[in-house]
């Protein structure tokens, strides 16, 4: 390969005439065309719902309405802000935060924030804080609201817990994850005896979830042994494909798994021990009390792994393999090893989801659910706990929330929307690891490859 | 930096806005307001599907409150479940919070009316479902009590199709197709079960949804040398496969169910669509004064015509309507929930009550004919077959 | 099955995956310059049928074209599909890509970007275009025009796989042979020397990106008269194409052709061995089975090293 030939033999005036550019190519102009378009879209975005009777209907609703002139004034009057009062605003902004950063930065925020990392019984008494307030607040909310936070934030949080194991930790990009959660699903239909074929014995719901740990840890090293040496995008299409195989699996293995008709009737949790006895319902509360304790649980666990060896390891493997390698980690064997821990998770949501819900079909497990939940993940910002339940938390409560403000077909256009705008302003999600941080930001400034994943597209240009 | 600092201003101000239109479309619901609910599929793949639905019940709401002879108002309530079984707790526990909502209309897939039936049993809020066809729906261990079937379940027309090929076509051998949804699964069973039972010989098989190519399918077809198809599934794949069967030069007889029985399908499969068969649940969509007088009012106010269960919807809508009208605007839903199973309410497309656990009323089935461009009526498929 | 039916399928086959040879060029292409999964080139596709079917829609067909008119339609939908296809692939990468490469983001980030651009467009679609599939107009009267091993070949099929061969010789000389290909060769080999040696990196990336949104534009189009045009009809094909391309080898695009015509026959042998239901499953296990022995894909990897 020759290098490309760019040398042209231009005369000096040739040259600054080339250099030279007319008005309407300065930068400033060039964003103005962006914030017209930008305003456009933002008209289109709003606009009337279209029909397929006649296709062009929304878009000429669109240019003849006056929404469109709202929206062009709005887009172009940020441009003449930010073009011809930058100076005063940013001066206006910098004084209010200088007399509010004097209240915030040494102000008793910071010193909170300080004491909370380094002492550790300020910590403490803040978690415990933090789960009181979790345990009561729900029983105050509309049941709506209840039922929002136990079957899809709890459910998601518990899985998104797990993912970050898998991707914020060790760094392997899972696009399957949520095949697991299937997995587990099916194991309590199975083993609750809810399938066309039948179990050996029928266990109570509890007792399914260390089978489903099982056979999630079975599942994940069964994807991981073979697939593992492949490096991070190819690791992607394979477990993405893995996802694919086990929802048609559901969907065409009617024998089976009950196929699209799916299963039903599927008992609640329950306890009978030592003449105790509870049975969960289809009231969220209870739910919920179960779902955060296996959430800190979990947490618990998983805390104590990445302050270990095998978290060590992990974030060796991530930032770089080789050089981990070098140094005597036997990478494939940790990689495996959280591949299964995220699969175990993932499959214990699945229990306590189908018990919760009652009935399974394959539509609750498409292939989009694990971009989505790695989508929360990230937007959490990830490697940090906190980070990816907070991700998860807004990126579940927001479609849901969408439904009063907007026209609900259209929610999932704002989602897509605020990722992208997320990502472009704020990559290291809304509450990131201060490794992970610190990696971005070298990465950033081309220090060093953040690893595998983060390395710049591209190359470092 | 200025840039991040309109960011941060702009989001506020977004999210602002959106909580302001928000509660623009809130106020407008007065006190003493009886709200109808719809629970279907408004976001994801199927909602061209839920929109059918939901503008049937929004024209029957609307229509009620313009006739003038209703003592209170009626609102309308949307709950969407984008068609899956995790999104419609959350969606009916919406509905059932609003104190107002005296019935809903739906919810519109078997998945999702599995998941979401406890909850509306638990709170005494009466479902009429406009398409929910799986039969298990009706088993009486669910506990659905409050669970109205608003549509036959999948056996009548099933049942129906393989009559009609055993009998009047004297079919020798049926290539069944299922769509792979908890719909054409469904029908496929008992179709095949009454093609076997009459002795005719079935290739069973089935064609997810939104598959890319039909042609491979449709060679299929011919290779088998059936000498009838049965489709069991939406009109969305329906038109495809049709086009890629006139190309692959299928000859044999054609039939799908109600879920294809839709204009729509003739004209998205245009001349390839002609002599299909298509069964339904409904009487002549076409001719009565009602149903057309109700194409025109829908086609007006959405400006589209009417799809696939819109009118169903609509009659369901009305039903309710009647029945609320009967015991006034301060009915418990309990006290409705118990009036809608006993009445009975003839609608443009079929005559509505209500069996044991919910279960409809069997209706006969009735087929049509593409000819021309147009969706022609046959007449009782049992008294066809004779 | 029978030798005739063998050929009946394979010829099928093929035709469909020339189709998603020439959308998994497209993932490959940026693949090749940026190492990114674009996501968001399944909604490329999208909106390149819908571009077919507006400028149809806007000339609108009648009954029974004649054969010149015919070839015009069929012209005139291409370029707009195309036209839509370029313009959406451009401004995706302005707006979604551009941003996160000037501050070296990680890939993961691009990911999840795309992702969220990928949600957006295909709503946007949605909502601006109707939710119910429409139909494209009738351009030609399909009938049957050769055979091949005995098996028919009709007009669509013939214009699919003549247009996919076309776009693809043509790529294939542009890469090769031109000095943009050079430039695209470059910035995939090392985009840090490239840009050292004076190739204009942010010009050539954009370039990229029009020309694989060309291709699935253009491919959108031929899918669209193959099927119908719906504003969820990215999805599928697009996870196969994706899966085509890694077949091949990611980053090469002789091995986006191979993988994805090698795709297309294993999902068309599926239907008459297996049944249709299995044809997504047939194609993962291909591609893991592949992945497993040769972990970068039949051909290999890189742009660079196709020429």
């Amino acid at each position: 390969m020759s290098t490309v030939d760019t040398s042209k033999n231009l005369t000096p005036s040739a040259a600054s005439k080339l250099r030279r550019t007319a008005w309407y190519q300065t930068e400033r102009f060039s964003r103005l065309w962006a914030m017209i378009a930008l305003g456009v879209l933002l008209a289109l975005v709003t606009g009337e719902q279209g029909n397929t009777r006649d296709i062009f209907f929304s878009i000429e609703d669109t240019f003849t309405g006056p929404n469109l002139w709202v929206c062009l004034g709005l887009t172009v009057g940020v441009w003449a802000l930010r073009e011809f009062a930058a100076t005063p605003i940013k001066g206006a902004v910098t004084k209010a935060k200088e007399s509010a950063g004097s209240a915030v930065s040494g102000g008793p925020v910071g010193t909170l924030r300080e004491r909370l990392r380094t002492d550790k019984r300020v910590k403490l008494g803040g978690i415990a804080l933090l789960l009181i307030l979790v345990l009561v607040i729900p029983s105050g909310l509309e049941r709506t609201w209840q039922t929002v936070l136990v079957d899809q934030i709890a459910i998601f949080a518990l899985l998104a817990i797990g993912l970050n194991v898998v991707i914020g930790w060790a760094g392997l990009l899972d696009l399957g994850f949520f095949a697991f959660f299937a997995v587990g699903a099916y194991s309590t239909a199975y083993w609750t005896g809810r399938l066309p074929i039948e179990p050996p014995v029928v266990l109570n719901n509890f007792w399914v979830i260390p089978v489903a740990v099982i056979t999630c840890l079975i599942c994940g090293l069964l994807l991981g042994a073979p697939t593992l040496r492949l490096r991070g995008d190819y690791l992607a299409i394979v477990t993405l494909g893995f996802h694919e195989i086990i929802y048609l699996v559901a969907k065409n293995a009617d024998g089976i798994t009950g196929g699209p008709q799916g299963a039903r009737l599927i008992p609640d949790f329950s306890i009978d021990f030592a003449g105790f006895e509870y049975k969960w319902s289809i009231k969220p509360l209870p739910y919920w009390y179960l779902l955060v304790f296996f959430i800190v649980l979990v947490i618990i666990l998983f805390s104590r792994l990445e302050h270990s060896r095998v978290g060590r390891a992990w974030t060796a493997i991530r930032e770089d393999e080789i050089a981990a390698a070098a140094n005597g980690v036997n990478t494939v064997q940790f990689k495996l090893m959280a591949f299964a821990i995220g699969a175990s998770t993932s499959g214990v949501a699945g229990v306590i989801f189908t018990s919760k819900y009652g009935y399974i079909n394959p539509e609750v497990f498409p292939l989009l659910q694990s971009i989505l939940i790695l989508a929360y993940v990230i937007f959490g910002g990830m490697g940090s706990i906190p980070g990816v339940l907070i991700g998860t938390a807004i990126l579940v409560w927001l479609p849901e929330a969408l439904k009063d403000w907007v026209d609900p077909s259209d929610r999932y256009m704002y989602l897509g929307a605020l990722l992208v705008i997320m990502m472009i302003y704020r990559p290291q999600g809304v509450w990131p690891s201060r490794r992970r941080q610190r990696e971005l930001k070298m990465a950033e400034e081309g220090i060093g490859d953040a690893d595998a994943m983060s390395e710049p597209a591209g190359g470092k240009f | 930096m200025l840039n991040k600092t309109i960011i941060k201003m702009a989001i506020p101000l977004a999210v602002g806005a959106l909580a302001l239109t928000g509660c623009g479309s809130d106020s407008g619901s007065g006190d003493g307001a009886v709200k109808i609910a719809f629970q279907g599929p408004l976001s994801g793949d199927n909602v061209a599907l839920g929109e059918n639905m939901q503008n049937g019940v929004k024209l029957a709401i609307d229509q009620a409150n313009a006739k003038g002879d209703l003592d209170f108002k009626l609102e309308y309530v949307a709950g969407d479940d984008q068609g899956l079984p995790d999104k419609a707790t959350a969606a009916a526990q919406k509905i059932i919070d609003d104190e107002s909502v005296v019935a809903v209309v739906g919810p519109a897939f078997s998945g999702p009316t599995n998941t979401s039936s406890p909850l509306y049993a638990e709170s005494g809020l009466v479902t009429v479902s406009p398409s929910a066809t799986n039969p298990l729906l009706t088993d009486k261990e669910n506990g659905f009590t409050s669970f109205l079937r608003g549509v036959p379940n999948d056996n009548m027309q099933g049942a129906g199709m393989a009559t009609y090929y055993a009998k009047k076509l004297q079919a020798k051998k049926v290539y069944l197709i299922d769509d792979k949804t908890d719909y054409g699964v469904g029908l496929a069973t008992v179709a095949e079960k009454g093609l076997k039972d009459a002795g005719v010989e079935v290739v069973k098989k089935s064609v997810p949804q939104k598959t890319p190519d039909y042609s491979a399918t449709a060679k299929d077809v011919v290779n088998s040398k059936a000498d009838a198809l049965i489709y069991a599934g939406y009109y969305q794949d329906a038109a495809p496969f049709a086009k890629k069967l006139k190309d692959a030069g299928y000859k044999g007889a054609a039939i799908s169910g109600d879920g294809t029985n839709d204009m729509k399908f003739v004209e998205l499969a245009g001349d390839s669509s002609e002599n299909w068969f298509l069964t339904c649940p409904c009487t002549d969509a076409t001719v009565e004064a009602g149903t057309k007088k109700f194409a025109e009012d829908y086609q007006k106010e959405f400006g589209r015509a009417p799809g696939t269960y819109s009118a169903e919807a609509y009659d369901i809508a009305n039903m309710i309507i009647a029945e609320v009208k009967k015991s006034g605007a301060d009915v418990e839903r309990e006290a409705l929930r118990d009036a809608l199973a006993k009445a009975s309410y003839k609608g443009l497309t079929k005559t509505f009550s209500f069996g044991e656990n919910g279960e409809f009323n069997g209706t006969d089935v009735y087929l049509y004919q593409v000819k021309g461009g147009k969706i022609g009526y046959q007449g009782n498929i049992n008294e066809l077959a004779g | 099955m029978s030798l005739q039916e063998f050929w009946d399928y394979l010829v099928l086959g093929v035709m469909l995956g020339s189709l998603y040879a020439v959308i998994a060029i497209g993932y490959t292409l940026v693949y090749g310059v940026l190492q990114l999964i674009n996501f968001a080139h399944s909604e490329v596709f999208m909106l390149g049928a819908y571009g077919s079917l507006i400028v149809l829609q806007l000339v609108s067909p009648g009954d029974n074209p004649s054969a010149l008119a015919s070839i015009g339609f069929v012209a005139l939908a291409m370029a707009g599909s195309a036209l839509f296809g370029g313009v959406t692939a451009y401004g995706l990468e302005k707006v979604a890509y551009r941003p996160l490469r000037r501050r070296g983001a990680p890939r993961l980030i691009f990911l999840i970007t795309a992702i969220g651009a990928s949600f957006f467009l295909y709503n946007l679609a949605g909502k601006l275009f109707g939710r119910d599939p429409l139909p494209l107009p009738e351009m030609y009267d399909n009938h049957t025009v050769f055979s091949l091993f005995g098996a028919g070949v009709n007009i669509t099929q013939m214009l699919q796989f003549a247009t996919a061969v076309v776009m693809m010789v043509a790529l294939d000389l542009l890469v090769t042979r031109t000095k943009l290909g050079k430039g695209i060769r470059a910035v995939a080999q090392d985009a840090e020397v490239a840009g050292l040696m004076g190739v204009d990196i942010d010009k050539v990336i954009s370039r990229t990106f029009i020309i694989g949104g060309v291709l699935g534009g253009v491919a959108g189009f031929l899918f669209a008269n193959l099927n119908q045009v719906s504003y969820t009809m990215g999805f599928i094909p697009g996870i196969t194409a994706f899966a085509a391309a890694v077949v091949g080898g990611i980053g090469n695009i002789r091995g986006a052709m191979f993988g994805g015509i090698l795709i297309g026959i294993v999902e068309t042998m599926t239907v008459p061995l297996l049944g249709d239901e299995w044809r997504s499953v047939s194609a993962m296990v291909v591609l893991i089975l592949v992945l497993m022995f040769r972990p970068m894909g039949i051909l290999g990897e890189r742009v660079g090293r196709a020429a």
